[in-house]
């Protein structure tokens, strides 16, 4: 059934112009994958009439089966649009000069908030976006999410609002409160877009506009969709008005009045709006005559809206026939693909401004350039930014984006992972790329090459990278930069065989689950333990069993989830912390002290890193944080990992050989930073300061053996003195569900230690939405907790938000903390008791 | 002088963490086997002898060199303060005087040596029947199961009586008695025998439920970790209280080094052994594993080892260490670096050995070759993976590294080029800030040695 050949689409890969990467996100169960499908279905992979049904994208048993995406999936279309759309491609970067095929790369993304690092893989290799919107629940927590994240990667969003099939058949809503609800919609969108957009910006203006045509309506489902443009073509003949005025006129405050053939601003009592009279009215009336079974009707509206039935749809009637009719008057994928092809970016244009936003060397290098003007002649410049599994077990294709040059089979390239620097031999592999290929749901062809601007899979290069890197054949290229996730992996079971003897495969197989999902962590930690980290329970729950049954082959016992821990400190260390180093003849003086709230936070983002000029780090900090400049110039070190939300002062004066010490002091922190002094966890908000050092003054009495274990115990001692505590991960939590269950929420929040900031009503709905802070170990099993006190009306989505203090104090047996830090010392094998300040702090 | 020097108070004062033995000196001709010891110097016409005593056991080493100075000619040193455990004979100290053996007292590990050895163990009372009674309290369920009896060397001395009675309780069973002669059966020091005498091989035990008589120390946990059985039971004499002993989560903490091995780049082999052939062997051994699987490595060698000793080599990712296996170093948390059994670092370079493994080999004899539990070194290809620990990829490289013969760009003649380790460093050596610091009048510094300036408060 495949209407377009491997040959023709390499054929349009060279016409970058009519190229169209894009992704189609939501919020999950807004329709995506059903959406998709009438795309699928127009470029003929699977037959029209099964087009709703499929959910071609969704290509995993589980995903069919629980009708979830989990995994994003590409597939690539090729799409003809007519002479007369044409002329609305104005920019000529936009489409090749006598092309009428466009090739439309096709991502389809989960929408449920634990797999929003699958939308962020996608969103990196796409240059547009198509948001779709149940115009029944509106926009949703998890339609903002990756609305904004569409923003701040430079992808230009297009509005879809589906399910106009339930509005009609099951809320039954008014033509007017219809068109209010899309309105709604419509600002909504764009004050989000405006929030995260600067108009001004290389992107220039984004928001969504219905007269323009860049906002879609229909339903996926039933497989028909229209935008304001359609509507106009059936209108501008008979009123001899242009097309593009009569698109501005159906929408917004435009009425008309059918006696006096007049257009007003206003609604008074004889006018009617446009939107309703031309565009809904006659939907409604196609619902309104099939649904009650009007023959006569019926047919005089066919003919009417120009739609012959086919014999073998003559004898459907109710839903059945509408959905006939509605998809040949109103075919979806016509529509979509309109939309798609005149409102979205072709890789000539949003490389032009995404090149700042991609490239980490500089913007005037060969890669730069390459990737700027979408040069195939270039070096070749490729993102990878997912690992797709094969079905050879335990090897992946690498899934990505070429922005600059060509990929070809056996081409020899450069592979850089995320650690590479330029330079530098570290994370670099120089090899040849077995295979290009081309991907398409859930069948892959083999292609010879594959251009700039294109999505395509490699063969061959799995083993050199873990999840994301760059492939290049420039020699000084730099890294492509590293994705920024939404979601943490916050959440972590303890897995292990059953059969102790089967260690060796759940390592093998922890180390594929690793490489196949862009967000899980599988680590083995300092105890043993072979932990797999996620950002909730449901993306543990698929990776678990990915693990179990495609990677590890093996059965799993999985210990309960649980949370990480950070430690830090509630105030400044009571005294100055002295330690000697074993040879009493080095001392070190320091302090610790919490960072101020936001901080951390700052450092988390990169908004103050290691790699900042230290005197605009500086600067920043006094400005915002109240930082001594002096001492803002004198930051160590991050940690830990170099990187961490913890920082190293220095703070003394004049103290002789200090540089010299400085690495040691510095491995001293790192080391302390990442194993904590009450449960080994890591460092989470606490500031350092050196107050004062006394040296031997010959070097080899300071050598790293005695500066590194006393900076450790000097640290150690300084959190011990500063009222240690520790922070738990919390979850922002947004949950949907009408207004009689919103009491049953508060009481399931509150037993769970949560509590509500923030709670309203979705307008033009009887929806309500609560938004709740929730600690995440108390998260699990809140979802069913929810459903069973609120009659399955409430659906919760959580995602992580901020570390926040526990409270109680971890050195008082008792408390919840010192229960937590004592768990932990048992699971780490650590002495169980709390550390004692004498064994750290010493006296002159 | 007090400004220049520590004061030597200090040396003095310094308080030792030492058990003191109460001995009865009339007893020490039959606790210390006196006469045997003669008898075994005399015959062997041995010239020069070493007495070996761990620390406690030094206040009482002038008597016992009386007494035997009483039944021998030959001459005879005393040797404390041994260079790293105590439980090993120390060949290197007794060939300072060029001696022909060594007499060693305490707590022994029975390690090979190079020369002859004669051990007299500590002998410590236990109450045989209670421990019998004890046993038959607690394992009547376990008629059907073979049973295995192994004991402390401190009750050596009491052995036959020991073997009687549990012969006569469990007739069924074994025993593991400690035996002084080299044998392919002997593992720690003990043989394995029934109640007839005949000897089996510590493989034997797989299926017995073993007891340990004795206290909760380095001794048993070797046993425990590397002698696979049934189960393990402890019975210490002190609380009269069997316990079931398992080791999951050690067996966890060192699959973890393990891994930790696999990633790093230069091993540190760290010496804290030196008698014997053996030490020669594993060490080389151990560079051969680093080599074929592209790894650096250094000796070391530091003396008994220490935090700070250790800490002085931060480029250095972990220390293999070559020591008695009743060593309890290996499982500090402390150091800098972790501390790791040769078997481990077999484990994780050598791909003939399994990755998975229920006992654990904490003597390293044992992996050298015509040993039990030799493997060859298989060639090891250039491959990569995930690293669990750093989530980063890991690559084997055993090929290029030296294999290039291209010329070196000259640059600058900077002494930092020696070592692309160093250039990881901030500090690249003196700094003379030209024109960067302020013109100070000279103005006094501290004074007084570093252990204590005298501007600082006592």
């Amino acid at each position: 059934m495949v209407n377009f050949t491997v040959d023709e689409i390499r054929g349009m890969m060279d016409k970058k112009r009519n190229i169209r990467n894009m992704s189609v996100i939501a919020h999950v169960d807004h329709g995506k994958s059903t959406l998709t499908d009438s795309l699928v279905s127009k470029a003929g992979i699977i037959a029209g009439a099964r087009a709703g049904e499929t959910r071609f994208t969704d290509t995993r048993k589980d995903e069919q089966d629980r009708c979830i995406t989990i995994k994003s999936t590409a597939i690539s279309m090729y799409f003809e649009l007519e002479e007369k759309d044409l002329v609305f491609i104005t920019n000529p970067d936009q489409r090749e000069k006598s092309e009428k095929g466009f090739l439309i790369n096709l991502i389809d993304s989960p929408g449920h908030v634990d797999f929003s690092s699958e939308v962020t893989a996608a969103l990196r290799v796409t240059d547009g976006a198509l948001v779709v919107v149940d115009c029944v629940s509106g926009v949703c927590v998890q339609t903002e999410t990756v609305l904004r994240q569409a923003i701040a990667e430079r992808i230009k969003p297009i509005l879809f609002m589906n399910k106009m099939d339930r509005a009609l058949l099951e809320l039954q809503l008014e033509a007017e409160e219809l068109y209010q609800t899309f309105q709604r919609i419509v600002e909504n969108v764009n004050v989000i877009i405006a929030t995260y957009n600067d108009d001004g910006g290389p992107m220039g203006e984004v928001r969504v506009d219905p007269s323009k045509g860049s906002v879609g309506f229909g339903s996926g489902l039933h497989g028909w969709a229209f935008t304001l443009k359609q509507f106009s073509e059936m209108y501008a003949d008979k009123f001899k008005i242009d097309l593009v005025k009569l698109m501005n006129r159906l929408w917004g405050e435009n009425f008309f009045n059918a006696k006096t053939k007049k257009w007003a601003k206003q609604k008074d009592g004889d006018n009617k709006r446009s939107f309703c009279m031309y565009v809904l009215d006659p939907i409604y009336k196609v619902f309104s005559a099939i649904m009650n079974f009007r023959k006569e009707e019926i047919d005089s509206l066919l003919t009417k809206i120009g739609v012959t039935l086919k014999h073998e749809d003559s004898d459907k009637d109710g839903k059945a026939l509408l959905k006939v009719v509605m998809r040949s008057w109103l075919p979806a994928g016509e529509a979509l693909l309109q939309m798609i092809a005149i409102h979205l970016p072709s890789p000539v244009v949003a490389q032009k401004y995404r090149m700042e936003m991609l490239y980490e060397g500089p913007h005037d290098d060969e890669a730069a350039l390459g990737v700027k003007n979408c040069d195939p002649e270039a070096p070749l410049m490729m993102y990878v930014s997912k690992m797709v599994p094969t079905s050879d077990k335990g090897r992946f294709y690498a899934f990505g984006r070429v922005f600059s040059g060509k990929v070809a089979t056996g081409q020899k390239a450069r592979i850089m992972g995320p650690n590479y620097q330029p330079g530098k031999k570290e994370d670099l592999y120089e090899k040849t790329i077995q295979r290009t290929i081309l991907m398409m749901g859930r069948y892959v062809e083999a292609i010879e090459d594959v251009p700039c601007g294109n999505i395509c899979g490699l063969v061959g290069v799995d083993q050199f990278l873990v999840k994301t890197g760059t492939i290049t054949t420039f020699k000084n290229a730099h890294n492509m930069k590293v994705m920024k996730f939404s979601v943490s992996p916050v959440v972590r079971v303890a897995v292990e065989p059953k059969n102790p003897a089967d260690l060796p495969k759940l390592v093998e197989g922890l180390k594929r689950l690793a490489k196949s999902d862009p967000m899980v962590q599988c680590i083995n930690e300092e105890s043993g333990e072979h932990i797999v980290a996620g950002a909730g329970e449901l993306h543990l729950e698929i990776c678990l069993k990915d693990l179990e049954e495609d990677h590890a082959c093996i059965p799993i016992k999985k210990s309960d989830p649980v949370v990480s821990y950070r430690e830090t400190v509630g105030e400044e260390s009571n005294q100055m912390c002295l330690s000697k180093s074993p040879n009493k003849h080095n001392r070190l003086f320091m302090r610790a002290c919490p960072m101020p709230d936001g901080l951390p936070e700052d450092i988390d983002d990169g908004k103050v890193n290691p790699r900042d000029d230290f005197k605009t780090r500086a600067r920043y900090l006094t400005e915002k944080y109240e930082y001594d400049l002096t001492e803002a110039r004198k930051i160590w070190c991050f940690g830990p990992e170099g990187t961490g939300p913890n920082l190293l002062v220095d703070c003394t004066k004049g103290v002789q050989y200090l540089n010299e010490i400085k690495d040691s002091v510095v491995a001293g922190f790192q080391w302390a930073a990442k194993e904590g002094v009450m449960a080994e966890e890591n460092l989470r908000g606490v500031r350092f300061n050196i107050y004062d050092v006394t040296l031997h003054t010959d070097a080899i009495h300071r050598g790293g053996g005695q500066i590194i274990p006393t900076t450790r115990r000097c640290l150690y001692a300084c959190l011990l003195t500063a009222a240690p505590r520790l922070m738990e991960p919390v979850y922002l939590c947004e949950i949907q569900c009408p207004e009689i269950a919103v009491g049953g929420i508060y009481g399931v929040l509150n037993r769970r230690r949560g509590h509500v900031f923030e709670e309203s009503q979705v307008a033009g709905t009887p929806m309500f939405v609560v938004k709740a802070y929730l600690p995440v170990n108390e998260s699990f099993g809140f979802t069913a907790d929810l459903r069973s006190n609120t009659g399955g009306q409430a659906f919760p989505q959580c995602v992580f938000d901020h570390w926040q203090i526990l409270p109680g104090d971890p050195s008082e047996p008792g408390s919840k903390p010192y229960a937590v830090v004592q768990e932990t010392r048992k699971r780490k094998g650590l002495k169980e008791g709390l550390p004692d300040l004498a064994q750290y702090l010493d006296k002159l | 002088m007090a400004n220049l020097t520590t004061d030597g108070k200090l040396c003095i004062e310094r308080e030792i963490d030492v058990q003191v033995i109460d001995n009865d000196e009339t007893e020490i001709t039959s606790r210390y086997l006196i006469a045997d010891t003669c008898n075994w110097i005399n015959s062997n016409k041995y010239t020069k002898v070493c007495l070996q005593f761990p620390d406690e056991l030094l206040g009482i080493s002038s008597k016992v060199y009386e007494e035997l100075k009483k039944g021998t000619e030959a001459d005879l040193y005393i040797l404390g303060d041994t260079s790293y455990a105590s439980c090993c004979a120390d060949v290197v100290a007794s060939m300072h005087v060029q001696s022909n053996a060594i007499v060693h007292y305490g707590h022994t590990c029975f390690s090979k040596t190079n020369i002859p050895v004669y051990i007299v163990l500590n002998q410590k009372s236990l109450d045989i029947d209670i421990t019998m009674k004890i046993l038959r309290e607690n394992l009547t369920d376990f008629n059907l199961q073979k049973l295995c009896l192994l004991y402390d060397c401190e009750f050596n001395h009491l052995k036959d009586e020991l073997t009687e009675k549990w012969f006569q309780q469990y007739p069924n069973s074994y025993i593991a008695s400690i035996s002084f002669k080299e044998s392919i059966n002997r593992f720690f020091g003990r043989i394995v025998k029934n109640v007839s005498s005949e000897e089996y091989s510590s493989e034997i035990l797989k299926d017995c439920v073993c007891i340990y008589v004795g206290s909760r120390g380095q001794t048993f946990f070797n046993f425990t970790v590397s002698v696979e059985a049934e189960k393990w039971y402890l019975l210490d004499p002190a609380s009269n209280q069997l316990d079931v002993i398992q080791e999951t989560i050690w067996f966890k903490r060192r699959r973890f080094l393990i891994e930790k091995c696999k990633d790093a780049n230069v091993v540190g082999i760290l010496v804290c052994k030196l008698a014997g052939d053996q030490t020669k062997q594993i060490i080389s051994r151990m560079k051969q594993l680093c080599k074929a699987n592209g790894k650096k490595c250094y000796v070391v060698s530091v003396g008994k080892p220490n935090v700070a000793k250790l800490a002085n080599f931060p480029e250095i990712d972990i220390y293999v260490m070559i020591a008695c296996p009743e060593n309890d170093l290996y499982d500090s948390r402390d150091f800098y670096q972790a501390l790791v059994y040769p078997y481990e670092l077999e484990v994780a370079l050598n791909t003939n050995r399994d990755f998975y493994f229920t006992s654990h080999i904490t003597n390293y004899e044992e992996l050298l070759p015509g040993n039990k539990h030799y493997k060859d070194i298989n060639d090891i290809c250039d491959s990569t993976d995930v690293s669990l620990i750093t989530g980063k990829i890991r690559e084997t490289k055993v090929t290029a590294a030296s294999s290039s013969t291209d010329l070196v760009e000259k640059q600058n003649w900077q002494l930092e080029n020696i070592g692309q380790s160093l250039s990881k460093r901030s500090w690249k050596g003196l700094e003379q800030k030209l024109g960067e610091s302020n013109v100070k009048q000279v103005e006094e510094g501290r004074k007084g040695i570093p252990l204590q300036y005298l501007n600082e408060p006592e």
